[in-house]
């Protein structure tokens, strides 16, 4: 698993690769809270490179959108491949956060 | 922390006189066995996706609620499904559920009772020493159904549980069940385990009507 980051205009997006499970969880945890800083007011976390979530990746991603939500900052995922968006679907995430097709309309839609 | 187990026994607890709530014991059993494993999971020793279930770290937590259960899943040859691991885990249930009552007195949170009626019939009740935890316990479930705030992780397994056992009946009244009920289906599918959960009971449900149904020769 690899995040790298990069920021435009208060959004900062994570770029999320490879795999995220219980192996690796905490450092993905990790990774976003400490690339987050208070300025941001959006958060975008871009999944094109991610090749697998699990449980575990699932509830790291809810627990980040609630840390965002409660200091009314917006967060959204976008790029994912049909798997990944099934497992998201699945799980109702896409009734609670903003899934977007691609990086461009995501930024778009958070106003960068 | 109390683990998810004590937390449903807590739930299914009558406000007054220490008696459990009714559930049909297959759904119990399915929660409690859902509990383990979502305790497990939330220490991380194990780990889901919609296909299988796989250790993440073999290593005891020193809890005899959970560790049994760790073991088998560590100790066993191939991987399996989270609905395999909650229909091997309802083999033990008994063992879960005496286990987290008789934690929940070791904590001061209930009182076991002994008695007798008609001089006959052996009779136990649970009585609550603290009704804070209880209480506490209650606030937070109520605090995430009436509001739309994203909920905490241990927050939505237990609202998993909850409604697997049929909880929600009996701590909401008919108008506030009706009120949450979307609430609660929504929360329900933000956990691929709480999903699980619900799915194993619905299969165990659905061959309990068919055997019932079954013409006897």
């Amino acid at each position: 698993m690899d995040v790298t980051t990069e920021r435009q205009e208060g959004v900062l997006t994570a770029q999320v690769g490879g795999r995220i499970d219980g192996s690796n969880v905490a450092q993905f945890e990790e990774a976003i809270r400490t690339a987050i800083d208070e300025s941001d007011r959006a958060v975008l976390i871009d999944c094109e490179n991610l090749g697998y979530i699990s449980s575990a990746g699932l509830r790291a991603v809810l627990m980040t959108a609630k840390s965002l939500s409660s200091r009314n900052a917006k967060f959204a995922l976008c790029s994912m491949s049909d798997p990944i968006r099934e497992v998201f679907q699945i799980s109702g995430f896409d009734k609670i956060v903003a899934i977007h097709p691609s990086k461009a309309e995501a930024l778009a839609s958070l106003g960068s | 922390m109390l683990r998810f187990s004590e937390e449903v026994m807590l739930l299914l607890l009558n406000d007054s006189g220490g008696k459990f709530v009714d559930v049909p014991a297959p759904s119990l059993d399915c929660a409690l066995a859902g509990a383990v494993l979502m305790d497990l999971a939330m220490e991380n020793r194990i780990d889901t996706d919609p296909e299988r279930l796989f250790v993440v770290d073999p290593a005891p937590l020193e809890d005899d609620l959970l560790d049994p259960t760790l073991k088998r899943i560590v100790d066993s040859a191939e991987t399996h499904d989270t609905a395999h691991w909650i229909r091997d885990t309802t083999a033990h249930a008994d063992e879960i559920h005496d286990r987290s009552l008789a934690r929940l007195v070791e904590r001061g949170i209930l009182r076991r009772e002994d008695d007798r009626f008609m001089w006959v019939f052996h009779t136990r009740r649970y009585p609550v020493i603290d009704n804070r935890t209880v209480r506490e316990v209650k606030l937070r479930l109520m605090g995430v159904l009436f509001s739309d705030e994203i909920p905490d992780s241990r927050d939505i397994l237990l609202i998993s549980l909850s409604d697997v056992c049929g909880i929600f009946g009996s701590l909401l009244s008919t108008a506030e069940l009706d009120s949450a009920a979307e609430r609660i289906g929504q929360v329900r599918k933000l956990d691929l385990m709480g999903r699980e959960v619900a799915k194993a009971v619905r299969e165990i449900e659905t061959s309990l009507a068919a055997a019932i149904a079954m013409p006897m020769h």
